[in-house]
């Protein structure tokens, strides 16, 4: 085999690869602005290190992807804003955020929670199954 | 040719040996490679600090699990990442014997990349990050790290370009690496607010440097390093090493897939990254293929050649095993779903990245910082007791995640138990990995005090 080849066959299929996850990556519906902000404020305080999303990040704690479809906003903002003690710890408690933030970032998680996953988790958070 | 026939010592153990003149690039390649083992020292002890967390309810610690698991994985990403810098100079420029068309760019760079990397050290230790996983860092210092990278390729094609005619396929292969490593990093430069883009370019660094860009770049030390050892011929590596490196793109790039199952992707990724993972496969295959048959007729003789030799087969095993046997296992789509997202992922993660990738560059900047000198056979055996250490304190590590992850996928993801119910279950195997992790610290701390010796004998004649 000759170099030109190698290189030509990379180029060719890095750009087809780029160009079809471009187009996979095609939002169900358009995101509001209260969710992109809310996407800001889930990355800089670092959620993903315990949480995961999609199936990716740390493993320590639960899942986020469809926690909207289990307790309501309301709950969600206010543990946010008024942490309590995370399990099995005794003193340290999650995270805290202020409450424009804490709505922000719940907005974000409502807005995960309508992006189709295939069947993906095969459970969802109350039992059902998500299919 | 010369300059192997350098390299390639086998006969009385004398530390002045191998005093030749080197390039200047080879001079500099070992700043990377040293930089990259003190990295890499770094990582286990932050490691076992968040697996000590994970294990012990208000673990007090100045920087906390979020963020230090955030260091980790930036190491995980970085020192590989310094480390082939290094060894890409030193090889190309053993397998081109000429020097690199600039010394002095290869020496800006590599107080640029030190620079961009521990401002993302440093920032995140003070709790300062992106929250993009294994890219915690600031964007900014991507765009830094992209810029040496955009330095490195261009140094390399020069290099090439300065005899055109003499270009071999380990250089080029290198090469091309390289710039696949800047193209990939790119876009991950750049904030999306789209969430399922966000998470498919990040798995271009997760996914697409290890097993394609790395990939090419260890293929090219592998590829010196099995001509000067004598394992392979010159001749039957350079007929397989461009369709190798072909399979490697074409796998590396539509293997992708079996990351982007989940996430918002139309369901044909399901199919692509199920069969192309398939094709991933096959360079590790010839690979595996041709170091039996070169163990099989050759006897390698130099402790140094035969140390090398070690950590480059830990990479072999963990390739065939931790990365693409189980790899193929959950890349399956009906299992994957039960799977994604336990730790047996993260098992399947430490067996593949450090063990077939880590053990590579391990073995690529021994490699370099040892050159002019032979281990005595004390030496020598602490050297290999750090190999046996890291290879069972890894398993221990990837087994414990497999027993606890596979429990976790019956009781959260079959049965629906609560997740943080069956977190406390876990316990027993999370403190197992912790021990796991202990004595893969030992190893690697064993490992890095064998090489800064080694470093220090072969130091005089830079």
């Amino acid at each position: 085999m000759k170099l030109r080849i190698f290189l030509l066959l990379s180029t060719l299929s890095f750009v087809l690869f780029l160009a079809i996850t471009l187009i996979s990556s095609r939002l169900p519906s358009p995101m509001p602005e209260k969710a992109v902000a809310g996407k800001i404020v889930w990355q800089r305080n670092n959620c993903i290190s315990c949480h995961t999303l999609f199936g990716h990040g740390g493993y320590k704690a639960d899942d986020l992807t469809h926690i909207t479809a289990k307790e309501k906003s309301s709950y969600l903002i206010n543990y946010l804003v008024q942490p309590p003690v995370m399990r099995p710890n005794k003193y340290t408690h999650h995270p805290a955020l202020d409450e424009a933030d804490a709505k922000n970032l719940v907005q974000y998680l409502e807005f995960v929670h309508t992006i189709p996953t295939l069947g993906w988790p095969p459970l969802l958070d109350n039992g059902s199954e998500n299919l | 040719m010369k300059l192997f026939k350098r390299f390639s010592y086998t006969g009385k153990v004398n530390k002045t040996l191998g005093r030749k003149q080197q390039f200047m690039a080879q001079k500099i390649s070992r700043r990377y490679c040293s930089s990259a083992i003190i990295l890499f020292a770094l990582q286990s002890v932050v490691a076992s600090m968040g697996a000590l967390d994970l294990v012990i309810p208000d673990f007090p610690s100045l920087i906390p699990f979020e963020y230090g698991r955030a260091i980790h994985l930036a190491l995980a990403v970085l020192w590989p990442l310094i480390g082939t810098m290094g060894m890409v100079y030193f090889f190309i420029t053993a397998e081109l014997n000429r020097e690199i068309y600039s010394p002095r760019l290869v020496r800006w760079q590599y107080w640029m990349v030190m620079f961009f990397c521990s401002s993302i050290l440093g920032t995140l230790a003070l709790r300062i990050g992106y929250g993009r996983e294994y890219l915690e860092g600031l964007p900014i210092f991507y765009v830094g790290i992209s810029l040496t990278l955009a330095l490195a390729s261009y140094n390399l094609i020069r290099t090439l370009l300065m005899d055109k005619k003499n270009i071999t396929p380990a250089a080029a292969t290198m090469t091309v690496g390289v710039i696949f490593l800047l193209l990939l990093l790119l876009p991950n430069t750049i904030t999306f607010s789209n969430p399922i883009t966000d998470e498919a370019t990040k798995f271009w660094v997760v996914h697409l440097w290890e097993e394609m860009a790395f990939e090419l770049t260890s293929a090219g030390f592998i590829a010196t390093y099995y001509i000067v050892s004598g394992l392979a011929p010159r001749k039957q590596i350079e007929k397989w090493l461009y369709l190798e490196a072909t399979l490697a793109v074409i796998g590396g790039l539509y293997g992708t897939g079996h990351h982007y199952y989940w996430i918002g992707f139309p369901a044909f990724w399901l199919v692509l990254g199920s069969l192309v993972s398939l094709v991933e496969v096959i360079p590790v295959g010839m690979l595996v293929h041709m170091t039996y048959r070169g163990l099989k007729s050759t006897k390698i003789r130099s402790n140094r050649e035969k140390l090398t030799l070690w950590l480059l087969l830990s990479s072999v095993f963990h390739h065939i095993t931790g990365a693409s046997l189980l790899g193929l296992f959950i890349t399956v789509p009906w299992i994957n779903l039960y799977t994604h997202g336990t730790y047996i992922t993260s098992g399947h993660a430490h067996l593949a990245l450090f063990g077939s990738l880590g053990f590579a560059v391990l073995a690529g900047c021994y490699f370099v910082l040892s050159q002019g000198s032979e281990p005595n056979l004390k030496g020598y055996r602490g050297g290999v007791l750090a190999v046996i250490l890291l290879n069972c304190g890894l398993i221990t590590m990837g087994s414990a995640l497999l027993i606890a992850g596979s429990i976790q996928t019956y009781l959260w993801r079959i049965i629906g138990m609560d997740f943080m119910e069956v977190h406390s279950i876990l316990k027993p195997y999370l403190i197992i990995r912790v021990l796991g992790g202990a004595m893969f610290a030992l190893g690697d701390l064993l490992l890095s005090w064998h090489i800064y010796k080694t470093w220090q004998t072969t130091r005089s004649y830079k």
